[in-house]
């Protein structure tokens, strides 16, 4: 029998090359030969017929059989570290390695195989790729769109309101630091003090005590461009400074914000960032870790575009419509800001694209148009120096003049 | 004429080569969102098996990319109910009672933990699988669920002993590997005791517990200037690290044998702990310096052009000519444009500095690491092959899905 690979025990200089690499001597060639079923090399003569048909190489074994591979079966096998490496196997024969070497029958082999590069890898499995990727696509869109939402909606009933407030902090801050485009930090609260104040003055007016919740409201500001207004678990509610630019009216913010609280009271976004933290993991699945970041991303995204559900917003519209009213504001404001912006920025805007494309929009605006009607002895929610304050809360101070920050209404309200 | 002299083990891999070829993969991994994953593992995994020759004939990875995927989509079909209900209740429970998110990282992490030590089991069973010699056939018999308890029990030892016990579970877990693992139908067996290891982990015991010692002392007794004796402690912990990597290596492999006992073939590892120190300290040297002068020219290259555009106004000024239009753009538009180039510069850059590091890391560290491993360890007695027959294919058509979803052996 053959030697088993390179080593034959000697120490020449060529000792540690093993055969099939080693230049080949002219006259017949040998090389290694491995035939799928033992564990043992061979050492094979072989002879290349081009030319006769049927075209072959012809394997001499060491015990006088012979092994013919037809030359449109031979395949190289793929991804050789080693330039210098050639490694043959046959379609009618897939275990078996032919341990050749570049040569110069390597070289007569790769002229007159036709398929050499074919690959001897199987055709991908069409049916159970499309089997497996339909039932993982199924069962993500399972468990994001039916079976985390439904626990979601359970478990947020039984969250303490300590443990919102946690959560609603932990993603205010979270949401700041990815708003921010400047790179500097975090996007900043606006606490200009006459504008703070102003803005005190609009949430005693419109809620001087919300019995439905078991904490404060929290109303800050944040310099960002953003024409958007949003909720977070633990009544949190923050407005963007495009909003208050955007607005006509102090009655108009005013409305935006009542339709806020009412989505608090609802504890709508505490549904939805028990319903987020469910479906991340899930996204971050797919998505493999080198798009981790992006996942983060997306929760925040998800939190400031809060897609409630059609019953949700209608039940924080009728909210606002009787705190609006409760408080001599007429609910028409609400209808007037969707309208306006609307008109005004097209389906651009975050806000407006998530209200306009709602279909029951003209509904909604008809609906405060209704509570409107019959509310008479309405009065602005601010005066007009209020309400120029409030429209400059993000300008800056002079540092004398700067608020404390971190001073939240919340705290005024208790 | 058969030889009774032992098998060298060489590597032919070329740093720049496999370079070439992971940059190549991981940007195409990046540009498809991640899906050309599969194609990039089989590919490194390709020229790194085919690097090794035990004997001058080279072992070789046959997995195919498309199983990989099939596995990874089975993975997420099974793992996304757990990790969406699982998330979920965590952060519920976390935030009602703690109110914090922390304890609910910390224990969806332990969570998770029996199910990486299945995953891992479970990804070495596809790999060994996949990998043939001689054109037979390894393999690895199931038994997933009895590696992760089992690595759950002795993770939990070696925590409870402050790391005292670490060198029991590397020699206990490693010995499950080694007498489940299948050349061709013969069994390979893992001798030796753990006991053995303790030799191989001096040093880092010297190192760590040196510098904790010092650290608690100089903290305790408030005498801050002793922290100084960690210039010595921390080198040691380092050196200690490479020194367990390269014994813990050799004892291992030189206490592995397949065969029956009269006659069996062994393996035998002269690893070296210096060599290891040596490619750790050179091959992250240059895995730094491949990174910062890429991204170097990066900024150079992209940076001029994102430079140049930088001018929005100019830019949109000509646009508008171009365009037929008169008047200044209104100064908004341009303010965007510039935040969207600078956003994304900073996502290509943060990108390229990524697939810089993975391609240099693997080619200088991980390809310098497989070569001194094979090199330093011989095969005797390689007769007792002759008698190993090939083994059934391993359908599994799982392949190492688990480990993908969950980034555990995701590398090579």
């Amino acid at each position: 029998m053959s030697g088993a690979g390179g080593s034959t025990g000697s120490r020449r200089p060529d000792a540690d090359t093993p055969p099939w690499l080693r230049p080949a001597p002219s006259g017949p060639t040998f090389a290694d030969f491995a035939d799928g079923e033992h564990a043992r090399l061979a050492r094979v003569g072989l002879r290349l017929y081009p030319h006769e048909r049927p075209d072959r190489l012809v394997l001499a074994l060491p015990d006088g059989a012979e092994q013919v591979w037809p030359l449109e079966e031979l395949r190289l096998v793929p991804g050789q570290a080693d330039p210098e490496a050639f490694v043959l196997t046959s379609m009618s024969d897939p275990l078996a390695r032919l341990y050749l070497g570049k040569g110069p029958l390597a070289a007569r082999i790769s002229a007159h195989a036709p398929a050499l590069h074919a690959g001897a890898a199987p055709p991908p499995p069409r049916r159970r790729l499309l089997k497996w990727g339909g039932a993982a696509l199924a069962s993500v869109a399972l468990i994001i769109f039916v079976l985390v939402p439904v626990m979601a909606d359970q478990l947020a009933r039984f969250l303490p309101p300590e443990g919102e407030r946690a959560l609603g902090d932990a993603t205010f801050e979270q949401i700041r630091k990815v708003l921010d485009q400047s790179g500097i930090g975090p996007v900043r609260i606006c606490e200009t003090g006459k504008g703070r104040e102003a803005l005190d003055a609009m949430l005693a007016r419109l809620a001087p005590e919300v019995d439905d919740l078991p904490y404060p409201v929290r109303l800050s500001v944040l310099d960002h461009d953003l024409i958007n207004a949003f909720t977070l678990p633990g009544g949190r509610i923050i407005l963007f400074r495009g909003l208050i630019e955007a607005a006509d009216s102090p009655d108009e913010v005013a409305a935006v914000l009542a339709h806020e609280i009412g989505h608090a009271v609802y504890r709508d976004p505490t549904r939805d960032a028990l319903r987020t933290a469910g479906s991340i993991g899930v996204l971050g699945l797919l998505l493999g870790d080198f798009a981790g970041g992006t996942v983060v991303l997306f929760l925040a995204n998800s939190l400031i575009n809060a897609q409630y559900s059609q019953a949700a917003e209608t039940r924080a519209d009728e909210y606002a419509h009787i705190l609006l009213k409760e408080a001599g504001v007429s609910p028409a404001a609400l209808g007037r800001m969707f309208v306006r912006l609307r008109d005004e920025y097209g389906d651009a805007s975050g806000f407006v694209a998530h209200f306009a494309s709602h279909p029951t929009l003209a509904e909604r605006i008809a609906a405060s148009e209704a509570a409107a009607e019959g509310v008479t002895g309405t009065e602005p929610v601010l005066g007009a120096r209020q309400w120029q304050a409030l429209s400059g809360i993000c300008s800056p101070l002079p540092p004398n003049l700067a608020p404390v920050p971190g001073k939240l209404l919340g705290s005024d309200m208790k | 004429m058969g030889t009774l002299a032992d098998l060298e083990i060489s590597c032919t891999g070329k740093r720049g080569a496999l370079f070439a070829l992971a940059l190549k993969t991981g940007g195409l991994s990046v540009l498809t969102a991640g899906l050309y994953r599969f194609w990039m593992k089989t590919r490194l995994r390709r020229y790194l098996w085919s690097s090794i020759r035990i004997g001058g004939v080279p072992l070789e990875y046959t997995g195919n990319p498309w199983e990989k995927l099939l596995g990874f989509l089975f993975a997420v079909v099974v793992l996304a109910f757990y990790i969406g209900v699982v998330n979920l209740l965590l952060m519920f429970f976390s935030f009602s009672l703690f109110q914090t998110n922390a304890i609910a990282y910390a224990l969806s992490f332990i969570g998770v933990l029996p199910l990486l030590f299945f995953a891992r089991y479970r990804a070495r069973r596809y790999v060994l699988a996949r990998t043939r010699w001689r054109g037979i056939r390894f393999g690895l018999e199931p038994g997933a669920w009895g590696y992760a308890w089992r690595a759950a029990l002795h993770w939990l030892a070696t925590i409870l002993t402050l790391g005292l016990l670490w060198p029991r579970k590397a020699f206990y877990l490693e010995k499950y590997l080694t007498d489940r693992t299948f050349f061709g139908d013969a069994r390979l067996r893992q001798g030796g005791s753990w006991t053995m290891l303790l030799g191989a982990m001096l040093h880092l015991y010297i190192g760590v517990y040196g510098s904790a010692a010092v650290i608690g002392l100089a903290v305790w007794l408030n005498r801050p200037q002793w922290l100084l004796w960690l210039l010595l402690t921390l080198p040691w912990a380092l050196f200690g690290l490479a020194y367990w990597r390269a014994h813990s290596f050799r004892l291992l492999t030189s206490h592995k044998q397949i065969g029956t006992e009269s006659e069996a073939a062994a393996l035998s590892s002269s690893a070296r702990g210096r060599k290891i120190l040596g490619i750790y300290l050179g091959g992250y040297l240059l895995t730094v310096l491949v990174v910062l002068a890429g991204i170097f020219a990066f900024f150079f290259v992209i940076g001029f052009v994102i430079g140049g555009m930088l001018n929005m106004d100019g830019l949109l000024k000509a646009l508008n000519v171009a365009n037929g239009e008169t008047g200044s753009p209104s100064p908004g538009a341009a303010d965007k444009l510039r935040v969207a180039t600078i956003v994304l510069y900073g996502v290509l850059t943060y990108f390229a500095s990524f697939l810089l590091w993975n391609a240099a890391r693997t080619s200088f560290v991980t390809l310098p690491m497989i070569r001194h491993f094979a090199e330093s360890t011989r095969l005797t007695g390689p007769l007792a092959l002759n008698r190993i027959r090939q083994r059934a294919r391993d359908e599994f058509a799982e392949a190492e899905g688990f480990a993908d979803a969950l980034d555990v052996g995701a590398a090579l």
